[in-house]
């Protein structure tokens, strides 16, 4: 097996630096193996200079900075995928994804479907950004509602990795959506990268197997961080005690959004009977809705955790309290396994 | 004889006879309910596309607006593999890709063709490099889009063998010009980009295949882009089903104007014959 080195250049940015570094890897090992990707974005050579150094100094001819031109950015690059090409768009922030919202549900979403036997692959990348109103608005879900789109959103460096290896693979449009809240120090947050080690579109992960199953937690993203660290504090209520039986609870990391992993899904209520989402996005209409419904329909109990429907705050104290808390996490379990 | 070798090879009176033909036929269709489909007809459009495509070699690509029928006539589509397409098709006629014959896409969002080009164009330069150059077909409406400005800046800043080809018919659907075109004509707003722009009369096939050349010729020389505006009007509807506000003195003063205004009955009758074949 063969790692990658550990990251050695401090980003500019204060979190998700391991992701960030991941993903440079990956887009590396698929530029060093295929000659037709190329990266597009605003600002693209100076963010590889930061973050992707590994990449500047090998492939900076096939770097390419674009103006400030969301749609158009991504536009140019369906039809330079219409080529053969294959692009990897990077639009920095979340919040200007809508100002893509018609290159990417117009046309992106649609080329494929035009001509099957000639599809594109083009990776979009946004990152979830932690500046307030319209700086790191969650939007993940609003993409899982049209036809024609991936939607990733790893939680971890090695995830971040073999996705970004993956979606380069396979000719389809994904988003591949970076969240900057993740805490670089947390668990799963230092695991070897090894290298071309792939991660399937569609597969979610089981990353805690309670003791008897309990409740099935389905997460993603920053609240799959914000999961593992409530229950395992749960768990451990003191440097010396450890308290197996105090949440019971499966924790799945959904990974990729769209497609979702309907059959672990399955997997897991058969084993817990009940499940629970917990959504950093906001609730209305989001991930949740759609797994709650099938659970519905399934009779099974589920209930759902997310940001409520306001404007992101500024403020970071205020943001904090606007995704689920980690009290409000292990109440919610308790609560389903004690019903 | 496949209906495309017939089509490209035709005389350009002929191939624009025969797009006339088609898009009668075809609106007659819409009009007993035969066809279903959303098509927007170019009629009396139709020396742009004949004339424009007549100065393009195989390597050359376009993209157009949802007014293609005869852009992808004329770039080599067969005609049957196009009325398919337009009657029965999945993709339909405003996200038809046939890349096989050098038509990439259309598009039925106004503006989406120019930056989407600009792509192919680029792709052109640096990917498959074989001196091919991309032709974006848009009308003077989407000139108020901001992917028409997206489009060209990115194609100058790039430098792209990127040929946009406008064609003016001075309406927007039903909407008169005063609403969305404060300059009357485009090629200015090219020009403000640092591309090279000219102006021809669409509605002469020669006039416009002689300036689609030398366009052509420069574009592929100099890798760089260039605007093409054609001066026309679009004789029928917007689209097939809809009405159209224009005055019918209006109408009548730009059917003078028509390129097609003297077809004889023997031109009729072979392209009929051409359009019942691919129908069939």
């Amino acid at each position: 097996m063969q790692l990658l080195p550990p990251p050695t250049k401090p980003s500019p940015f204060s979190r998700n630096h391991l992701i960030r570094d991941s993903i440079g890897w990956a887009l590396h090992a698929a530029m060093t193996e295929d000659a037709s990707i190329h990266l597009f974005g605003e600002g693209c050579q100076v963010k590889v200079h930061y973050d992707h150094p590994e990449i500047e100094r090998d492939f900076s001819s096939r770097c390419h900075t674009m103006p400030i031109a969301e749609d158009g950015i991504v536009n140019f690059a369906v039809g330079a995928a219409l080529m053969g090409v294959k692009p990897v768009v990077d639009l920095i922030s979340s919040d200007f994804l809508y100002r893509a919202m018609d290159s990417i549900c117009n046309t992106a979403a649609k080329a494929n479907f035009a001509k099957p036997d000639a599809p594109i692959t083009l990776v979009i990348r946004a990152e979830f950004l932690t500046g307030g109103p319209t700086t790191g608005q969650r939007n993940e879900a609003l993409f899982t509602h049209i036809p024609g789109l991936n939607v990733v959103v790893p939680s971890t460096p090695r995830d971040a990795y073999g996705l970004m290896l993956t979606a380069l693979n396979t000719p389809e449009v994904t988003l591949f959506l970076e969240d900057r809240e993740i805490e670089d120090d947390g668990y799963f947050m230092s695991e070897d990268l090894e290298v071309g080690a792939t991660v399937p579109l569609g597969k979610g992960l089981v990353r805690d197997m309670g003791p008897r199953g309990g409740v099935a937690v389905l997460t993603y993203g920053v609240m799959r961080q914000r999961v593992e660290e409530a229950v395992r504090a749960a768990r451990y209520p003191a440097r010396d005690r450890f308290d197996w039986d105090s949440v019971d609870c499966t924790i799945i990391d959904l990974r990729t959004l769209y497609p979702l992993d309907w059959d672990l899904l399955r997997k897991a209520v058969d084993r817990t009977g009940a499940l629970l989402v917990v959504e950093p996005d906001v609730q209305y209409g989001g991930v949740g809705a759609e797994i709650a419904a099938w659970a519905g329909e399934q009779r099974i109990p589920a209930r759902r955790l997310g940001a409520p429907k306001i404007t992101v705050p500024a403020a970071q104290a205020m943001r904090q309290s606007f995704m689920p808390s980690r009290e409000s996490i292990i109440a919610a379990i308790r609560d389903m396994h004690n019903a | 004889m496949p209906l495309s070798a017939t089509c490209t090879t035709l005389s350009l009176r002929r191939q624009m006879v025969l797009l006339r033909v088609l898009q009668e036929r075809l609106q007659a269709l819409c009009d007993i309910g035969e066809c279903t489909a959303d098509l927007h007809l170019g009629t009396g459009q139709e020396a742009i596309p004949v004339g424009v495509c007549a100065a393009l070699g195989p390597q050359d690509l376009v993209l157009t607006h949802h007014r293609m029928i005869g852009w992808a006539l004329c770039k080599g589509v067969p005609l049957d593999v196009l009325v398919k397409e337009l009657l029965h098709g999945a993709a339909g006629e405003m996200h038809f890709r046939a890349p096989e014959y050098g038509f990439m896409h259309s598009f039925q969002i106004v503006g989406t063709v120019v930056p989407v080009a600009a792509g192919v164009a680029w792709a052109m330069k640096h990917h498959r490099k074989t001196g091919g150059i991309v032709v974006a077909v848009c009308g003077d409406a989407a000139t108020a889009n901001g992917q028409f400005h997206e489009g060209l800046n990115i194609a100058a800043v790039q430098q792209l063998p990127l040929m946009v080809v406008c064609e003016n018919n001075h309406v927007a659907g039903n909407v008169q010009e005063q609403h969305y075109l404060p300059s009357h004509w485009v090629y200015p707003r090219a020009q403000s980009y640092g591309i090279h722009a000219t102006w021809v009369d669409g509605n002469n096939v020669e006039q416009v295949r002689e300036a689609a050349e030398k366009a052509v010729k420069r574009v592929r020389s100099e890798n760089r882009p260039f605007l093409l505006e054609c001066d026309t009007h679009r004789l029928g509807k917007h689209k097939q089903g809809m009405g159209d506000l224009r005055s019918s003195a209006e109408m009548a003063i730009l059917k003078q104007q028509d390129p097609l205004r003297d077809i004889t009955d023997e031109e009729r009758t072979e392209a009929m014959r051409m359009v019942d074949a691919a129908l069939q």
